[in-house]
Order: structure tokens, then C-alpha cells, then sequence
């Protein structure tokens, strides 16, 4: 060690190795993250109003259920699929769109007319007739979908199916 | 990081291993001699890539061209991921003849070296099984032709011709049986022979060191 300021040839060869190496590395695992990555940041809701039925289906204070077809990209798959949704009304002419999915794990709620609540089957989570959560494990109210009706046609956006 | 590895070191012995393969003497050779690593490089790349394609690639008929299509021009540096699998198999291909030019050219084959050679010949086979059947998986009209004209050459040969077309097929035709077992080739039977021949290959390598340039005048 009596030049240990000069980098000797064998010492710079293996620093370049290592760095070319590293290089490589960065070079091919950070398109790789993106890649494995990519499918998860793709939004799953669409912008899109989606026709429901006529709103003079909907009883009074009984939340009534509509089912629509909606078409859901998966990777190079298109598929038809179709999402449930609860329609409520009290008066006739204001509406609220609920979400059948039990904000707990997933599961699909159902509307009980006996118990006038929402129940859901997997862990006995019940939610009222606003979707308000009422007992069990759910975290958070039914999600609810924007409402708009035009010529007694319901339709929905938004919210999560 | 001295002290870690010293104590994994006493437990495994990694550093004489690290010695033995990265520290080992070699006689004094040209660029040549570097054609066998650079087709580990690229076999490596091959590994990586094709590992990362599996993730989207879908190995049947309905789903394999969508699916490639997909990976090329949607998923994030698909065309990339892509891109480096394909030119590095053909690259792969020139390397390991030029490699094996090279022993041929340097008589390197010779004592003590034939079963390296042996094992080289295995993987230069194990090379061209890997571009035969990865040639089909896109499934496009290049690849169905290509496969149909191949395992018809295949067929050509006497009397147990057509029991080889039909093995590789899976029956008469080109179909989805054909797709799915060639998929399972390239991305199970021949990774395998690969990485069992590839580390024979190299140990072979190391333990009888690599042949020096051959010299005109004697020196004894």
C-alpha cells in the first residue's frame, strides 16, 4: 500500500463491473416494477351515466333494486358485467343510489322487507334503509352512486360497484 | 459489513467459493474468450424477461396473441420487456455458434475439456429447442406457418416421421394442444436442461481452468 490514492487497473475493473452491473440492474428492474405495477393503477370506475330504469319503479321508502350491464376492461378482456345497485326514495322526486357491496369484505348485501334493513350474509353485517351501518363489521356506509333522472329514466355514475 | 460477512462466512464458506469462481487464474486470452460469458449475460436477460412475460402471456389459443398484444403496447415497458426477450434470443443463438467456433478455432475441446465440450453441444441444443418453441407462443400467423412448416420437417424423417409430428403437435393438426405443450417446454423442460447443463458447463469450467491461446513455437 504505498500509492493507496492511485486506483490500481484490477481495483477499477472490478468498480466498473460492479457499476455497470448495478446499471443493468436499475435499467431492467425499475420497467419491470412498472410493468407488474401498471394494471393496479388503472381506475376502475367509469365517468360514464349508466341507464337504470324508470324511476316510477321505485316504491316509496323501500329501497328497490335495478340491475344494469356495464362493460369492465381486464388486460386485453372486455367483459359484460352486470353490477346491482338499491334505489331509495322518500318523496318521489329525490333519489339515492346505493351500492349493493358490503363495504366489510365484499360480499353482496340484500335488502330484507321484514327486518327493513340491509343484511349481508358473510358476517352478519346489517345496514338500515340509508345504508348506514347498523350492526357487525362493516367500517363505512353502503357506497352511493350519484343519481340523476330525465324523462323518469334513472341513471347512475361514479361511486364504487 | 466485514464482521457480517465473516460470520456467514464461518457458517457457509462463501468467501473461498467467491475466490474459486471470480478470483481464479487465467492464462493470458483475447476478447474471445469472452463469447461464453456474454452468452450467460444474455441467457440471464432471457431468464429475467421471460420470467416477466409469463406475468401477462396466456398460452392459449384465444387469449396468447391478445395477450402478447397486450404486453406490447399496454402494460408499462412491455414493449421493452418484450423487446430484450426477442432480440435476445436471436442473440443468444449467434453467441453460443461463436463460442463454439472459437473452441473449435483454439482446439479447446481437447484433453482435459471433451466433457465441457460434451455438455456445450447439450446447450447449444438446449438454445435452438428454446427458439423453436418460443417461436410459436405469440401465436400469430409467422408463428403458426413457422411451426407448421417445422414439425413438418420434423415428419420428413423415415418410418418414425409421422409419430414425431404427431408427439410434437399433440395429434394431426396445429392446435391448442400444440400451443399449450410447446409453452410448457420453453418454460419448464428446457429452463431445466439449462440450468442443469449451464452449471455442469461451469464447474467443468472452473475446475479445469480455461485453455490458453494456442502458440506457434513450442515451449517447453
Amino acid at each position: 500500500m504505498e500509492e493507496d490514492k492511485q486506483l490500481s487497473r484490477r481495483e477499477f475493473t472490478g468498480i466498473a463491473i460492479w457499476a455497470i452491473g448495478g446499471l443493468i440492474t436499475i435499467g431492467i428492474g425499475l420497467p419491470a416494477i412498472a410493468y407488474i405495477v401498471g394494471p393496479a393503477l388503472e381506475g376502475s370506475t367509469t365517468d360514464e351515466w349508466i341507464r337504470l330504469g324508470a324511476a316510477s319503479k321505485v316504491e316509496l321508502g323501500v329501497p328497490t333494486l335495478f340491475k344494469a350491464k356495464i362493460q369492465r376492461k381486464s388486460g386485453w378482456i372486455v367483459n359484460e358485467e352486470e353490477i346491482s345497485v338499491y334505489v331509495r326514495t322518500d318523496d318521489g322526486r329525490t333519489f339515492t343510489a346505493m351500492s349493493n357491496v358490503c363495504t366489510h369484505l365484499g360480499c353482496r348485501v340484500r335488502w330484507s322487507a321484514d327486518r327493513k334493513q340491509f343484511f349481508c350474509p358473510c358476517h352478519n353485517g346489517v345496514f338500515d334503509q340509508n345504508g348506514t351501518v347498523v350492526s357487525g363489521p362493516p367500517p363505512k356506509p353502503l357506497n352511493r352512486y350519484e343519481v340523476k333522472v330525465e324523462n323518469d329514466q334513472l341513471s347512475i355514475r361514479g361511486g364504487q360497484s | 459489513m466485514t464482521r457480517i460477512g465473516n460470520w456467514i462466512d464461518d457458517r457457509s464458506g462463501w468467501r473461498s467459493i467467491w475466490q474459486a469462481i471470480f478470483k481464479r487464474k487465467i492464462p493470458k486470452v483475447n476478447w474471445f474468450y469472452a463469447l461464453g460469458s456474454a452468452t450467460l449475460f444474455v441467457a440471464i436477460n432471457q431468464i429475467v424477461t421471460g420470467i416477466l412475460l409469463t406475468i401477462y402471456y396466456v398460452p392459449t389459443p384465444d387469449h396468447a396473441y391478445d395477450s402478447v398484444q397486450f404486453i406490447t403496447s399496454e402494460a408499462p415497458a412491455g414493449w421493452l420487456i418484450r423487446g430484450l426477450h426477442h432480440w435476445g434470443a436471436s442473440a443468444m443463438v449467434v453467441l453460443v455458434v461463436l463460442h463454439m467456433l472459437r473452441v473449435i478455432y483454439n482446439g479447446s475441446y481437447k484433453f482435459p475439456r471433451e466433457v465441457t465440450w460434451v455438455t456445450g453441444v447439450v446447450l447449444l441444443l438446449v438454445t435452438l429447442g428454446f427458439g423453436f418453441t418460443g417461436y410459436l407462443l405469440p401465436w400469430d400467423q409467422k408463428a403458426y406457418w413457422a411451426t407448421t412448416v417445422g414439425t413438418r420437417i420434423a415428419g420428413s424423417a423415415p418410418i418414425i416421421g409421422d409419430s414425431i409430428l404427431r408427439i410434437m403437435r399433440g395429434g394431426p393438426d396445429l392446435s391448442a394442444v400444440t400451443l399449450a405443450r410447446f409453452f410448457g417446454v420453453h418454460v419448464w423442460v428446457m429452463p431445466a436442461a439449462l440450468l442443469t447443463f449451464v452449471f455442469i458447463h461451469l464447474y467443468l469450467v472452473i475446475r479445469n481452468g480455461i485453455s490458453a491461446v494456442p502458440k506457434r513455437k513450442e515451449q517447453s
